[in-house]
């Protein structure tokens, strides 16, 4: 396997970043995975981190090197997130559990399987053109489909966040699943957050992927989306990979050369996991003690 | 559910780490807020988390009891408090009540805010029942609107804007105060802590469907206190409106008296369903902004009415 992968997730202007980013390949397969917790539900950075950390724990067991069903390994790794993501909302006695969105991928043989719940994409980009794109599971989006409004119109609509199918929660998820799609070289495949295509369109996020590499282009239109976006800037994240199956790509980007890994080798890298301690729902008097120090900071901080 | 038990204030006088209380502004199902004076003899408002439904605070006591079982649900609603201060102390807005410090004490956690002097848009609007003029609603609320979008921009709900919680200084400028209802109301289903809504001002979602709350329902109840102005009173509550919609639209109501620009944006507000409200305080404030020279101004005819009108009553 050969290709070019850039990841990052981005606070916007929010307070945390409920993001959670992470890829991880073996020697024969690649797994992308993004989740963006649901910012009105509580801990949704929990139920984020837990998908994105299940997930490619699930991908370490799995693939040695290959994996046998991608698209059974999305399914069941999905459920057992939602699953995970439940037994943490009983273990800590929270009266409601945390929600997520999320999207995955895989590719294997070049071959490209994926699947997602809720709002984040995932845009197969060919010929600077999108050959395809997931269909968000939200009321704009079925909005869309009936007819009733237009792609531009959802951008703006009011219940865009409004998503109908998460992980966590108290449904269990609806997920979609991709067919089995074959890759060309040079195809490129992001994954994003709802922060990241919403302010930029669909129309940008091509253009600006059309007119250079993947490490170049997604800090480029990241930016431009926190422009964007402004000041209500949600929490932004984007992995984004571009499939080389030729020899023939640019030597001095860094492509990322699978062959010469050992079968059980896994390389992973994971985004955010720093500030993303798993709090505890109980208070102790440490915690509020450093609860009131923070406040006392961001007193004293904003009334100079 | 808990029997409803009422928790006595600490006393006048009663010495709080470097304030002293004067008395009690206000008791709420989550909080006490006192008036207290610094060591500079500077009047503070003081609020005190104490949520009656799970701390119970004897007459004559400091510290307020709490029972093993209560304890979490304390606990967390502690967390909601920090959160409601942490939002404030990012917040330095005109719009906004300044929080000046945060502090332990009781067994509780105290957040001291500015005390403002003047009073709230609710005595205003009894005060001038059916006599508040356009440009008296534009010029609170615009910049009511641009406080609440501060708010907003930190993630923030209030969940409890109504005219008794907008107040107006001497100054005439608007202030947006008591966050109490922010975070609580995002739990619903805990027996403990119970979301508060307002009749009349709480949007829909918030009886109905409290994960589709959003900006959206902060705009609602800007709508019905903008309605409560010009009404005199509270409009229908919305769980009466779902069941039988008897408000008036204001558009209807008083085309004689405000132009039809802020009327439609008052009922554009009110919509039930939420997705068809402006979505963020920016649309509505670029509504209400919009087309604003073309606002009906009196002419000589209605000048000539108006003197007529006098000269009628005298």
């Amino acid at each position: 396997m050969k290709f070019t992968i850039y990841q990052e997730s981005r606070i916007g202007q929010r307070r945390n970043n409920q993001d959670r980013i992470a890829h991880c390949y073996s020697r024969d397969a690649l797994l992308m995975v993004l989740a963006d917790g649901m910012g009105g539900h509580l801990h949704g950075e929990v139920a984020a981190q837990i998908t994105v950390q299940y997930l490619t724990e699930h991908f370490q067991r799995e693939a040695r090197p290959h994996l046998d069903d991608p698209l059974q390994f999305l399914g069941s790794g999905l459920a057992n997130a939602h699953n995970a993501i439940l037994d943490y909302a009983v273990e800590r006695d929270l009266p409601d559990a945390p929600r997520t969105t999320c999207v995955a991928c895989i590719i294997q043989d070049n071959l490209a399987y994926w699947a997602h719940v809720g709002d984040s994409r995932l845009y197969l980009l060919r010929d600077r053109r999108i050959h395809t794109r997931t269909r968000d599971h939200s009321r704009v989006q079925m909005m869309v489909d009936d007819g009733l409004i237009t792609e531009e119109q959802a951008l703006h609509h009011p219940a865009r966040n409004r998503v109908y199918a998460c992980l966590g929660g108290d449904l269990s998820p609806q997920i979609e699943f991709s067919r089995k799609t074959p890759l060309l070289a040079g195809d490129t495949i992001v994954i994003c957050s709802d922060g990241f295509w919403s302010p930029l369109g669909n129309e940008a996020l091509v253009q600006g992927y059309a007119r250079g590499s993947v490490m170049a282009m997604t800090p480029q239109l990241m930016d431009t989306a926190e422009k964007l976006g402004g000041e209500g800037q949600d929490n932004l994240s984007v992995v984004a990979v571009t499939w080389e199956d030729d020899y023939s790509g640019d030597p001095t980007t860094m492509t990322i050369e699978t062959q010469t890994m050992p079968l059980n080798a896994h390389t992973t890298l994971m985004e955010g996991f720093d500030k993303a301690r798993l709090r505890d729902t109980e208070l102790t008097d440490d915690d509020i003690e450093r609860a009131i120090a923070e406040i006392r900071n961001a007193i004293n901080k904003f009334s100079k | 559910m808990p029997t409803q038990q009422t928790n006595h204030p600490l006393p006048p006088g009663f010495q709080l780490d470097r304030y002293r209380i004067e008395r009690q502004l206000s008791l709420g199902g989550f909080s006490i807020v006192y008036l207290a004076y610094d060591e500079d003899g500077t009047p503070v408002a003081i609020k005190e988390y104490l949520p009656n439904s799970l701390a119970l605070r004897a007459d004559g006591q400091v510290a307020p009891a709490i029972a093993d079982e209560h304890l979490g649900a304390f606990r967390h609603g502690m967390k909601c408090f920090f959160e409601e201060g942490r939002a404030l102390a990012h917040l330095s807005h005109p719009n906004v009540v300044r929080v000046l410090n945060f502090f332990r004490a009781n067994e509780t956690v105290y957040m001291v805010m500015q005390y403002e002097r003047g009073r709230t848009l609710q005595e205003h609007i009894h005060k001038h029942r059916g006599e508040i003029r356009e440009t008296f609603v534009r010029n609170v609320f615009a910049r009511l609107l641009n406080g609440l979008r501060e708010v907003h921009a930190q993630k923030l709900l209030h969940l409890d804007i109504k005219p008794s919680n907008i107040y107006l200084r001497t100054d005439g400028n608007p202030v947006l105060l008591d966050f109490g209802a922010a975070r609580q109301a995002l739990r619903t289903d805990g027996p403990m802590l119970k979301p508060m809504y307002t009749p009349g001002f709480a949007a829909p979602e918030q009886y109905k469907a409290p994960e589709d709350m959003g900006p959206w329902t902060d705009i609602y109840a800007v709508g019905a206190s903008m309605y409560a102005c010009l009404a005199g009173g509270a409009p229908q509550a919305a769980d009466k409106r779902l069941e039988r919609d008897a408000l008036q639209p204001a558009e209807k109501r008083w085309a004689d008296k405000y132009s039809k620009q802020l009327l439609q944006v008052v009922d554009w507000c009110m919509v039930l369903d939420s997705a068809q409200r402006p979505a963020s305080v920016f649309v509505l404030q670029r509504a209400l902004a919009e087309r604003h020279h073309v606002v009906h101004e009196p002419s000589w005819l209605d000048n000539l009415g108006q003197s007529l009108k006098v000269l009628l009553r005298k």
